[in-house]
């Protein structure tokens, strides 16, 4: 049975680009092009829009990162910007997303490492970047500042904004040329009302990417796959405000019981695979983006999407 | 004259926008004394153009402006100031020119600026005034000195051109999107001291064609400007462009939030009702002088909620004073429509239907978090300086819980309601070729959409096609949008092309056609607000029509819940309408089945309300007779007592063509 269309769509999602080149005032070695789809994923011989892509998580303070990662990465773990060379080379995800979590202890207040830090990263990697800053609102307005001069033209995506604090993250896009991840709690309705709030604002809708918040499977991963259905299916009837590609993490997938409590000779079996079987089912619900943190994680994950994407009619189940 | 003095070329460093001002308006670079000349002709010798000219010049032969004055600002540092503005950081510019008589007063006045979030460009005298009386200034503290002499206010201008440029879209040489973007949009206020020449003031006066008012702190004769004294300078400066400082909390002990508007609190949950046909309730908004309201303020008239008996039905009244210079008393329709959303945003609040015949729940668990009906008051205050904080600059509430005062106060709120109808009478679905949508309550019924036409109010009643209208002018991006009607496809069953594909989208792909003037095909769908139910009765082929506040059986079998149950929640339901009380009264009215000859029973009090419209009305239409032929539930409430009633005053529905 070949599957062409579950229904008669009458809307599209929308096409986000990250990162520039020269030519467009970046200095990124290539761009990426998210969304445009017209159907459900994988739908359709090819199915319509752009090939998911996955993007390498790494943060700047590797104390406040999932310990079966750091202990496979060794010292690597300690320096962000040979981190993200490293990673791109070796494992060639499509984006680097830097976490500053060093602004997420205590008492933050050394503003130039931010600059510094970003600014690094970048000369290690010609990859697209997404950058999440501080998620505290006394921090953000200076952080998301820093993070958008130091890449002012390279078309970031800068996370993440919510519904209580959008602001600096939308001000900094739009002061310096980048793009925002919304991010709402699991809530199809907070997704759409933060998207108007931040058109408000004056950004576009094709400067932001959904993200509706990834449980790890078995806590909470089913109520994630079930909104981006929802989210995708509003996109597809039409809804503007809700037709943004959605970037999905397995954020909270390293963090469970079971990964944490593993025999350290199968951790970073366990990890790839918790991150692999969270993240492969979103790009079913629709995610654009996923991400994971342990590298080896990359290359099944691409197997899996490549896999999905030219699976050739009829073949859908076997 | 100064102009065909002017020679050689000059250019600002550091920016991307050549002489931004000149550049804006025109959208030509200008770099030579001759491009000036021409710029400053293409533009109707513009004070402004000439102005930034003559700096650029300046600053080129004679340097930059020594410190600490900046001169110029590069595009970079306007990135920053852009960032602020939008963050949220900075709430408003202000210029501050010429030389103030006493440095104290202008020294305070730059203090309640920077207390006030609000970034200031010194310019003139008052740079020295203020070193002198001990301030210090500079770009960290948000007094930032751009010259000496008055002309570099000129670079003010220059920021708000290029602000436009970098973040509103304006492409260069649009100088109308220009003009309308910093009326508009651009915070921006002149405050101007004495000192300032002929020619200065003339710069300073073109300021006003970008919608920046100019207080005037000196003596200048004749203009336009708005004099103040020095310490009312700033309030009024942030009143007039409509800068305050934002509410983001609501002091309430209970969450509010979009996410708990859906959730519906049931009886057993429930600690106290109000209205719901249980005990008299209404809401009413209304538009009063600034002086009257007192933003904020919330007034309980009669018991609040550790008086009342768990489980009761008691009495209220709400009534919200607004005040706002942009504020009109058409809005008042729209924004009290609004109450709905702000208290069903509350955790344990719940309000359904409208006007006089709402109803509001508070649940149990509220309580118990010390929620009291003060509290109500308050999210609806917080609520709507929040969500219409250009429109509204304060508002305040009054609760009643009083039966004799709250049924004093609904006289004069049913007066306010009957005069908003009054307004939209007279207006023909024929005369406008765009109607208006209403999504409101798809946070209850998602798949839902009214179409709002002149004839046809939203089915809840409280929205007319001119309340439609104003509400997409108050919020473009809000629950009302303009349809365009398109091509007739059925001008009886009132369908059309353009609202066909409207209801597709707006209901997520759900509902196809929809016919405005027809309930047996294509009918508009049902949300649960609806004031009244029109129903078929194939037995008499007619229509009954019961209104929400009727408790009683009607000859359909069905009491008003039941049929409510039955059709609400978005659906389309042939045979059955969700309608307002006034389209019963309009042409339009059941067209495609016939019209009002097909009305067969309306319950006793909804006929005595209409009584007084809908005769004259009859009686236009050549149907004097019919309202008496009209039954309500004194005369039957069977089908069997309606269909012998019908026949005895031969009724002319009975003679018509069969409905089925």
């Amino acid at each position: 049975m070949t599957i062409t269309t579950l229904s008669d769509w009458t809307g599209q999602v929308g096409t986000v680009t990250l990162g520039a080149m020269k030519a467009d005032g970046g200095t990124r070695s290539a761009t990426v092009t998210i969304g445009g789809e017209r159907d459900l994923s994988f739908i359709g011989t090819p199915p319509t829009g752009h090939r998911p892509l996955i993007a390498y998580e790494l943060c700047d303070d590797p104390s406040l990162w999932p310990a079966p990662v750091t202990r496979f990465l060794g010292d690597r773990a300690s320096d962000p910007a040979e981190w993200a060379r490293w990673a791109g080379e070796e494992y060639t995800p499509d984006l680097i997303r830097l976490f500053l979590t060093s602004t997420r202890k205590r008492g933050f207040s050394d503003f130039a490492s931010v600059t510094t830090t970003v600014e690094n990263v970048l000369q290690a990697t010609g990859l697209p970047l997404i950058i999440e800053g501080s998620n505290d609102s006394d921090l953000d307005s200076e952080v998301f500042r820093r993070i958008g001069e130091a890449g002012e033209g390279e078309r970031f995506l800068i996370g993440t904004a919510e519904a209580g604090r959008y602001r600096s993250i939308a001000a900094s896009a739009m002061a310096y040329g980048h793009l925002v991840i919304a991010q709402s709690p699991i809530d199809i309705n907070l997704a759409k009302q933060l998207n108007i709030l931040l058109r408000e604002i004056g950004l576009p809708h094709d400067r932001i990417v959904i993200d509706p918040y990834t449980g790890a499977l078995g806590y909470g991963f089913e109520y994630s796959y079930s909104v981006m259905e929802r989210i995708r299916f509003a996109a597809l009837k039409g809804d503007d405000d809700l037709a943004m590609p959605m970037i999905s993490s397995a954020i909270d997938s390293l963090t469970v019981k079971e990964v944490r409590e593993a025999d350290p000779s199968v951790s970073d079996r366990i990890s790839v695979a918790w991150e692999l079987y969270a993240m492969l089912p979103a790009t079913i619900a629709g995610a654009s983006i996923v991400c994971v943190r342990h590298p080896s994680a990359i290359q099944p994950l691409r197997a899996g999407i490549d896999g999905l994407w030219s699976a050739p009619a009829g073949k859908g189940g076997a | 004259m100064r102009m065909d003095g002017l020679s050689g070329t000059f250019s600002y460093e550091e920016t991307a926008y050549h002489l931004p001002v000149t550049f804006a308006l025109t959208g030509k670079a200008v770099h030579t004394a001759d491009e000036a000349r021409a710029a400053y002709h293409a533009t109707g010798e513009n004070p402004l153009v000439a102005c930034e000219c003559l700096t650029a010049a300046a600053e080129t032969t004679g340097g930059k402006a020594p410190p600490p004055y900046t001169g110029f600002l590069p595009d970079a540092v306007l990135r920053t100031l852009g960032y602020s503005l939008v963050d949220g950081s900075i709430l408003g510019l202000v210029v501050v020119a010429g030389t103030p008589q006493s440095p104290d007063a202008a020294a305070a006045l730059c203090r309640e600026l920077q207390e006030k979030y609000m970034l200031t460009f010194l310019s003139g005298g008052i740079v020295d005034s203020l070193t002198g009386a001990g301030v210090k200034v500079g770009a960290e503290l948000r007094l930032v000195p751009l010259g000496g002499r008055p002309f570099s206010a000129i670079h003010f201008i220059d920021i708000i051109a290029r602000v436009a440029m970098m973040f509103g879209g304006v492409t260069p040489g649009d100088a109308d999107r220009l003009l309308a973007y910093a009326r508009e949009r651009a915070k921006a206020i002149a405050i101007v001291f004495p000192g300032l020449d002929e020619e200065e003031t003339a710069v300073f006066d073109a300021f006003r064609l970008l919608g920046i008012p100019i207080l005037s702190a000196g003596e200048y004769e004749g203009s336009e400007w708005i004099r103040v004294s020095a310490p009312e300078a700033v309030r009024t400066g942030m009143d007039l462009k409509g800068i305050k400082v934002s509410v983001t909390a609501i002091p309430i002990p209970m969450a509010c939030s979009p996410a708990f508007e859906g959730k519906s609190i049931r009886k057993e949950e429930m600690f106290v009702e109000f209205g719901g046909g249980r005990s008299p309730a209404f809401e009413l908004l209304r538009c009063r002088p600034a002086e009257e309201v007192e933003d904020g303020r919330v007034r309980v008239i009669g018991p609040e909620i550790e008086e009342l008996k768990e489980g009761s039905a008691v009495p209220l009244g709400i009534i919200v004073e607004v005040a706002g210079k942009t504020m009109k008393k058409e809005y008042e329709p729209v924004l009290e429509r609004r109450i709905h959303n702000f208290v069903n945003y509350g955790e344990g609040t719940w309000h359904v239907a409208q006007r006089d015949i709402i109803w509001v729940r508070i649940s149990k668990e509220a309580v118990s978090h010390g929620v009291r009906i003060e509290h109500l008051g308050k999210l609806i205050a917080a609520k709507f300086r929040m969500d219409f904080p250009d429109l509204l600059d304060a508002v305040q509430v009054t609760l009643i819980t009083v039966e004799a005062a709250v049924l004093e106060a609904k006289k004069e709120a049913e007066k306010v309601y009957e005069e908003r109808d009054e307004r939209i009478r007279g207006m023909k679905d024929t005369d406008v070729d765009t109607y208006y949508s209403c999504t409101l309550c798809q946070t209850f019924a998602p798949n839902h959409v009214c179409i709002i036409t002149p004839e046809r109010p939203a089915l809840c009643g409280a929205i007319t096609w001119l309340d439609g209208r104003i509400a997409y002018e108050i919020s473009p991006s809000g629950a009302n949008q303009p349809v365009a009607k398109g091509r007739v496809i059925d001008a009886e069953r009132g369908e059309f092309e353009g609202v066909n594909r409207f209801v597709k989208k707006a209901s997520h792909g759900e509902v196809d056609r929809c016919s405005l003037y027809s309930v047996m095909e294509y009918p508009m769908t049902c949300c649960g607000c609806f004031e009244c139910i029109a129903v078929m009765l194939p037995e008499v082929n007619g229509f009954m029509v019961v209104n929400r506040e009727y408790k009683g059986d009607t000859p359909s079998g069905m009491s008003f819940s039941t049929l409510a149950g039955t059709i609400g929640g978005g659906a389309q339901t042939p045979g059955f309408a969700g309608i307002s009380k006034t389209y019963i009264l309009s042409d339009r009215f059941l067209q495609a089945e016939g019209g009002i000859n097909r009305l067969v029973w309306m319950p006793s009090a909804l006929k005595e309300e209409l009584q007084g419209r809908l005769v004259p009305k009859l009686e236009g239409r050549g149907l004097s007779g019919l309202f008496d032929k009209i039954a309500d539930e004194k005369i039957a409430v069977t089908i069997e007592d309606l269909t012998a009633f019908l026949a005895q005053v031969h009724h002319p529905a009975l003679a018509m063509k069969p409905l089925l």
